[in-house]
């Protein structure tokens, strides 16, 4: 999308406005993402961020707040008076052995060195069979021409071009602006810091830390996905962690 | 072009003009219909797959279960032709050549369904240069086509000599009709047989294991799949090839005594007996544990029930009792009814298959899967786990089905189905 000279000018301040790019997610073998559910408030700032970042069509979302237990959006768990509010912010897992990549037919989609199951639009037939892969369904397809609406490319980093109709998309942990060693927006965006990214192979890595020290989970551990998304579990009073 | 012209002249019915007209009246409606189902097709590569149903959780529809039961059909109809001719000896050989028709065109017609269901055609040609042998989408894709090539090229195999006797075209070359070459030919066609029986079952073996593979979908994720596909292939294929042995008989272009049509009927009620274990089976299995989650409960319980109930009670029950004793079986519409509710549940089993295992989705959406499309009315948030085809979806499926039809009608005109009076 172009740009005005106005937003050049914005978009060269934010720039330098984002931390320096890091060596290590550029190197890293497995990146990965931790969730503290303590800390995340269901605001959707995430999201937001997402759309504008990756220009995500409007009606579809490579992220999404799952509320925990309850049965409605932002419905808490429970029975009045123990009630609990809980949230799962949920993209691609970006899986270890990921059955999607098993399934496209045409290597459209694909596990790169690092650690990112990435999508090759070009390739894409459109036939679905990885949205029925993914045990997650944190896939989305175009089943109309992609409209952005407002038209609001935020992107500072790298540019992402709209999606053809009649492929499949999804959260490409913001290819590329890790690959330029910038964070995922969704991590920069979020206003508690409750989402830390970085390389789960690196024993030392900030992601590695809080896997290792605080309680967490993986969606579906049964299904043999090992998804590299990983969720600090709620505690304290009226903790309703777990999988929505 | 004028040895085809006799043939069509040595293949005519004889009873005159009304007949004429019939036929072409008929291949007018069939090629309105054709006609309707391309231009809609046309019509969905314009506006891309949004005219369809298929949403939210319900991302396959009408287009795959259609392929679903295509696959069936012609994998049941070839292993009818062949595992007849291997087991049988003579005893199905007057159906024989009806089996292997019915397996040529549906085969084709389901590898037609597949095109209207991707959203991205222009990139088809990926499926040859990027082809993922991991995948078993890209191996059911290739079985069929290979498939197809077979079942076409063993329908010839068994009509050729008769072509060749009849100056067709067809004969593609073949101009001996001597006795001696048909006994030759009798010789080729069993050994062909070898190679189509595990064909055909390899073809709906891999389209169970598009589904029977994926451990996100807990109904399908089954060792069951595969033999429960062929199960309902033969059950269906069978009755296909009934009710077009019995119209094709009407019309003069088969020959077989009702002696025939009961054993068939026999041999209905024994493949939906052993589909009815196969689907006991899946039953038992999911509610034996008592868990309330596991998916396969929406059978019996869920919104889609209704479904499981008619492919069990109208396609399984009903049927079986009708063809069970002999006595029954000698009324020919007892034969008729059984097999056209037999196909009915089959097909319905193939709709409950897709809708009902992508509908409860393991990961629970709710809230958080959003349409496709948003509407003013409803929420974004909303699950969908309902599906039934737009009208457009119906214009497709309608229009291969007329194709169908259409082949089909051209084949009994064309296509030599009775045994030679050569040979026998």
């Amino acid at each position: 999308m172009a740009m005005t000279q106005s937003t050049e000018a914005l978009a060269s301040a934010e720039k330098a406005a984002e931390r320096a790019p890091d060596p290590a997610l550029q190197n890293a073998k497995r990146l990965g993402m931790v969730v503290d559910q303590n800390r995340c408030i269901g605001c959707w700032s995430c999201s937001v961020a997402c759309k504008g970042e990756n220009n995500v069509p409007i009606g579809l979302y490579w992220l999404r707040i799952l509320t925990i237990g309850g049965t409605t959006l932002e419905s808490p768990a429970g029975t009045y008076p123990d009630l609990s509010l809980s949230f799962q912010p949920t993209n691609c897992f970006h899986c270890d052995n990921p059955p999607c990549v098993k399934a496209c037919p045409t290597q459209a989609t694909f596990k790169r060195p690092d650690g990112i199951v990435a999508i090759d639009y070009e390739r894409c037939i459109g036939c679905r069979y990885c949205m029925v892969a993914c045990p997650y369904n944190n896939r989305v397809f175009n089943w109309r021409t992609p409209v952005q609406d407002p038209a609001a490319d935020t992107a500072v980093v790298g540019q992402v071009d709209m999606r053809p109709r009649g492929v499949v998309e999804k959260c490409t942990f913001c290819e590329p602006r890790v690959t330029e060693g910038y964070l995922p927006r969704c991590v920069v965006a979020c206003p508690t810091g409750a989402r830390s990214f970085g390389d789960l192979a690196d024993p030392s890595s900030l992601v590695s830390t809080k896997i290792r020290q605080l309680p967490t989970y993986v969606v579906f551990p049964e299904k043999g996905t090992e998804p590299s998304v990983h969720y600090v579990l709620r505690t304290g009073p009226n903790a309703e962690g777990g999988q929505p | 072009m004028s040895s085809a012209d006799t043939a069509t002249t040595a293949a005519a019915p004889s009873s005159g003009r009304s007949a004429v007209w019939g036929w072409r009246v008929w291949m007018i409606i069939l090629g309105v219909l054709i006609a309707a189902g391309l231009g809609t097709w046309i019509y969905q590569l314009m506006q891309g797959l949004q005219i369809t149903n298929m949403r939210g959780n319900v991302i396959w529809g009408l287009y795959i279960i259609t392929f679903m039961f295509f696959v069936g059909l012609s994998a049941g109809g070839l292993i009818i032709a062949s595992a007849g001719r291997l087991f049988a000896g003579e005893r199905y050989k007057p159906i024989a050549r009806l089996a292997l028709v019915e397996a040529a065109i549906a085969i084709f017609i389901a590898a037609l369904l597949i095109i209207p269901d991707l959203g991205h055609l222009e990139h088809i040609f990926n499926l040859v240069i990027h082809a993922h042998w991991m995948s078993p989408m890209i191996w059911d894709f290739l079985v069929v086509i290979i498939y197809l090539v077979i079942s076409v090229v063993y329908l010839w195999l068994y009509t050729r000599r008769d072509h060749a006797a009849r100056g067709s075209w067809m004969a593609l070359g073949t101009k001996d009709h001597s006795a001696a070459a048909r006994a030759s030919d009798e010789k080729v066609t069993y050994w062909y047989a070898w190679l189509a029986l595990p064909a055909a079952i390899l073809v709906h073996s891999f389209t169970a294991w598009i589904f029977g593979l994926q451990i996100s979908r807990g109904f399908w994720y089954q060792a069951i799949m595969a033999p429960l596909f062929i199960s309902s292939a033969l059950v269906s294929g069978l009755a296909l090839v009934i009710i077009l042995a019995m119209v094709t008989r009407r019309r003069g272009k088969a020959s077989f005594d009702d002696g025939l049509l009961s054993s068939i009927g026999r041999l209905l009620a024994i493949f939906i007996a052993v589909e009815a274990f196969f689907v006991f089976c899946e039953v038992l299995a999911a509610y034996f544990p008592g868990v309330a989650s596991d998916p396969s409960r929406q059978l019996l319980t869920g919104r889609y029930a209704p479904g499981f109930y008619f492919e069990v009670i109208a396609g399984l029950v009903i049927p079986f009792v009708m063809l069970l004793f002999a006595r029954w079986r000698a009324h020919r519409w007892v034969i008729v009814v059984a097999s056209v509710l037999a196909l009915l549940g089959i097909f319905v089993h193939r709709a409950n298959v897709i809708v009902i295992g992508l509908g409860k989705a393991p990961m629970q959406l709710a809230p958080g899967t959003p349409l496709g499309t948003p509407t003013a009315s409803g929420s974004s948030f909303e699950v969908n786990s309902v599906y039934f085809p737009s009208g457009w979806e119906f214009l497709i499926v309608i229009g291969a089905l007329a194709l169908a039809t259409m082949l089909f009608t051209l084949a009994i005109r064309y296509i030599p189905l009775k045994e030679s009076s050569e040979t026998y």
